[in-house]
């Protein structure tokens, strides 16, 4: 069985769910230019239900991140709005503790992975408004891989495999025997979040032990307090628990998540699967030279881990995202991020007012972004709001999620000896000219410089990845840098991609972590504070609890020409 | 002389239940299960990365040496720099206190006011049909979850009436001059201080009432109206006035409980308070931000308390004498 059969169910639920109402998932024309509105008004709101108010009452015209399917049928009845839908990088999965008999023998976990009805867990929890998914990377990575064989709902075969293996009904107690005991089964839990703080985990739990008690497994729900079930996880004591990871476009997190090496207390791989063929594939997607080699290596672990099963993946959330069509047009669905993410760079240059010209857009804010610091902010709702101020080395198409030179308008990778007999990766940037900052002062290769290396020098965590591995960065002129690894790695290319910091304003930082930019002036322009970038918006108030109020830069070098 | 002794020695209490609050609130933060930096590390982080937050957050310090740092810290009101943020806790708190006061006074003084008002009135038309409704109502307002009724006057005055605002304490942007951005926070004010009165009158109400009916019984009572005063004057200033001092102390009483139900509103209006951001710093394991709400809260509550006996110190001297003994 093929993921492409399984992904006949996943276009009837995108059918059944644009059916009615007014959902698409389709592409919209984009160009690379903008910003076309003048501000973005980001209002602060909290309640799930005064979202949903605001925005059907025209306080908000961006609703982003649509995920109950009450307020989906809500919205999809509103005649002026339209919901866009897209493959996410979400994961909902059920993980296995190997480390543990008898979940450390693949058959047992392939048979339970057969129990699992991802269809009608579907349809009955989330309405259809999921996408049913097994693989271990989603359908909007480039690195998916749709070769890889599932497990299809189906509990005869599941029996088939326990009895073969020998686990064959005990016709005294009705539970089936573990062939290494000779005894029945000992119990079994699925570790979830409680009803009260996640309903539909806690209830998918609970399906899943309800599918193994059919085929006679001794498996029970046991919702419990996230923070214990987090320091659970973390020490291994736990036989399944089911959770979600957000995924990025980057697929190492496949080695996060599987590599021996993270098989330590706290570590990612929790299943604690410790495989040499496995861990020779996702060193090589780690330390891939380049595109192909990665692709191939995460094709192959892929295929391995579909077959060892550590998890047993369920669904993967889409991106829904909520528009006012009858004010605003040109928003630009994106696989991967959706329509309403900063991410998507395309809906924040080419959204516009359906009627005049400029305007204001009001983005919903669903938290507060509480602190503005790039080297610091962690939250996505931070980053909503930082996101529009910077531009990246490249950006991504929102159709093939391919990288569009951005910022640099080429980049070479190429290999150098960092000492005798060892290879390390150089980036070559070649910088677009007429970039400024939104102060005014071009954009250079010393910007770059600095910004690693202050990076490195001050230890930020959110970048220590990014710069622990560069040995140094050279400007040739001011429009280009060379930055220098000590390894091998086709994705230092995407390390060296960072929200770069202006020297003269960070220079004099003594502890990032206290900074607030945000709060404090431009030394120079009056209405700019310290935090600047050069992207397509411009900090121009931060309300904090109220709204964030961002303005178009005059001086950004994608303007549109008229 | 007696009420100085009484006063120092609530002031003493108050101090060491001011200290053991804070130890707990040490303590139980960091009982909790689960690692705080767990919540803000993603899969990209590197151990060196996680490493680095553990040391930078102090977590690596034993906690012995972590409890004297918070005590020191404290007696400097330095409440430290939340983990989630890495901003002075005292900065973000300062930030929300206006908003929570303003709410919560605003509540607190139309609750009072509304309740006492309506207990008096239906304490004076008792078996009347006025009665039987205010009471009806008050006991299924105070009976209903508080939330439920906020989510209902959300949805009839944001969407099917919608003449209010339903989240935050200004419009974005707000308008220009002082006036009118006065007007627009009280417009704001409406709904969650409104929904809070609705919620909590009903209580003030029925004390009320059943503190006056028990009055309107006493002897002096019947005695002021066989002198021929007014019903009014009687309600007012006879029967009233001899409830008032246990309503008063009430006052002072009920002022923490109002500060804890702030994290309900705060949290359905999205007003920018002290309330959500307590509830937010306990969901993420913030310790140094739930700790300094809390010690506020604590403050709040201790320094209520001790109102509260002071204020009931001076209106029964009874009190005082049998604190201090014998004058």
């Amino acid at each position: 069985m093929k993921v492409r059969r399984f992904l006949l169910p996943v276009a009837i639920c995108l059918i059944l769910a644009m059916t009615y109402g007014s959902i698409t998932a389709g592409q919209a024309r984009w160009e690379p230019y903008g910003p076309y509105v003048d501000q973005i008004i980001m209002p602060i709101i909290k309640d799930s239900e005064a979202q949903l108010i605001a925005f059907n009452r025209g306080d908000v015209d961006v609703l982003p991140g649509l995920t109950r399917p009450a307020d989906i049928n809500i919205i999809k009845d509103n005649p002026n709005a339209e919901i866009t839908m897209n493959y996410g990088f979400h994961m909902f999965y059920l993980c296995y503790n190997m480390r543990r008999e008898p979940l450390a023998d693949d058959v047992l976990r392939q048979a339970i992975a057969h129990v699992v009805d991802r269809d009608n867990i579907i349809q009955t929890l989330f309405e259809g408004y999921m996408l049913p998914l097994a693989a271990f990377l989603p359908p909007s990575s480039a690195y998916y891989n749709d070769e890889v064989p599932t497990y299809p709902y189906n509990p005869e075969e599941a029996k088939r495999l326990l009895d073969e293996a020998g686990y064959t009904v005990d016709p005294a107690t009705g539970i089936r025997i573990d062939p290494k005991t000779g005894q029945p089964m000992r119990k079994m839990t699925i570790y979830t979040p409680t009803y009260e703080v996640a309903p539909t985990s806690a209830e998918l739990g609970k399906i899943i032990a309800e599918a193994c008690q059919a085929i006679n497994l001794p498996v029970e729900p046991e919702p419990m307090d996230f923070p214990v079930m987090l320091d659970k996880i973390d020490y291994h004591d736990f036989d399944m628990y089911m959770l979600a990871w957000s995924l990025s476009r980057i697929p190492t997190s496949l080695w996060n998540f599987f590599h021996s090496s993270n098989d330590v207390e706290a570590g990612y791989n929790n299943p604690g699967i410790r495989d040499p063929e496995l861990d020779k594939v996702l060193e090589l997607l780690y330390d891939a030279p380049n595109e192909e080699v990665a692709k191939q290596a995460a094709d192959e672990a892929q295929l391995i881990l579909a077959r060892r099963q550590p998890y047993t993946v369920l669904y993967s959330r889409p991106y829904m995202d909520a528009f006012r069509k009858d004010r605003f047009e040109g928003y630009v669905p994106m696989h991967g991020y959706g329509a309403a993410n900063y991410t998507n760079k395309w809906t924040t240059l080419n959204i516009k007012p359906v009627r005049g010209k400029g305007g204001t857009v009001r983005w919903l804010l669903p938290e507060e972004p509480k602190v503005l610091n790039p080297c610091t902010g962690s939250s996505a709702y931070e980053w909503e709001v930082m996101g529009r101020l910077y531009d990246g080395m490249m950006e991504v198409d929102p159709e093939t999620m391919q990288d569009i030179p951005w910022l640099a308008k080429s980049w070479d990778i190429e290999t150098w000896e960092p000492a005798p007999g060892q290879e390390g990766t150089v980036i070559t940037w070649h910088l677009e000219e007429g970039v400024k900052w939104h102060d005014g002062t071009p954009f250079t290769s010393k910007d770059v410089k600095f910004t690693v290396e202050y990076l490195k020098e001050n230890q930020v965590p959110r970048y220590l990845d990014n710069v622990q591995k560069v040995v140094k960065v050279e400007c040739p002129d001011d429009y280009t840098v060379k930055v220098y690894f000590e390894t091998v790695s086709y994705w230092h290319l995407y390390r060296a991609d960072l929200n770069f910091l202006p020297d003269w304003i960070w220079k004099d930082v003594e502890d990032y972590n206290t900074f607030e930019p945000w709060l404090e002036a431009h030394p120079e322009v009056s209405g700019l504070t310290k935090l600047i970038g050069h992207g397509p918006f411009i900090l121009d108030q931060y309300k904090v609890g109220e709204y964030v109020r961002l303005k178009k830069n005059p001086i950004y070098w994608r303007l549109p020409a008229n | 002389m007696g009420y100085s002794r009484y006063l120092l020695r609530r002031l003493g209490y108050a101090l060491i239940v001011l200290f053991v609050i804070i130890s707990f609130n040490f303590a139980i933060f960091r009982l909790m299960p689960g690692d705080a930096t767990k919540m803000i590390i993603d899969p990209m982080f590197t151990p060196e990365a996680k490493a680095e937050l553990r040391r930078q957050f102090g977590l690596d310090d034993p906690p012995l040496v972590q409890y004297v740092k918070y005590i020191g810290s404290l007696a400097k009101f330095d409440l430290g720099l939340s983990f989630s943020t890495r901003r002075p806790v005292i900065n973000e708190l300062k930030e929300r206190l206006p908003n929570t006061m303003v709410l919560f006074l605003s509540s607190f003084v139309l609750t009072t006011m509304i309740g006492i008002s309506v207990g008096v009135y239906t304490a004076s038309k008792r078996g009347t049909f006025a009665d039987s409704f205010v009471t009806g109502a008050g006991l299924f307002a105070y009976a209903v979850p508080s939330f439920w009724i906020q989510l209902l006057l959300l949805m009839l005055f944001g969407y099917y009436i919608p003449i209010l605002p339903i989240h935050g304490t200004m419009s974005a942007p707000p308008p220009d001059g002082f006036f009118l951005q006065l007007l627009d926070r009280i417009h704001h004010l409406i709904l969650p201080a409104g929904s809070n009165v609705v919620i909590a009158f009903g209580s003030w109400a029925l004390y009320t009432r059943n503190t006056m009916l028990e009055a309107l019984g006493q002897d002096y009572i019947v005695t002021a109206r066989a002198k021929g005063l007014h019903e009014k004057t009687v309600l007012r200033h006879h029967a009233l006035r001899s409830v008032l001092p246990p309503i008063v102390t009430l006052i002072f009483s009920a002022l923490p409980g109002m500060v804890a139900g702030a994290v309900i509103t705060e949290t359905i209006f999205s007003w920018h308070g002290v309330g959500k951001y307590l509830l937010d710093a306990v969901m993420q394991q913030d310790y140094p931000a739930a700790q300094g709400a809390f010690y506020l809260i604590a403050l709040a509550v201790v320094t209520c308390n001790l109102a509260a006996d002071v204020v009931y110190g001076i209106v029964d001297p009874r009190i005082r004498v049998g604190e201090g003994g014998a004058k």
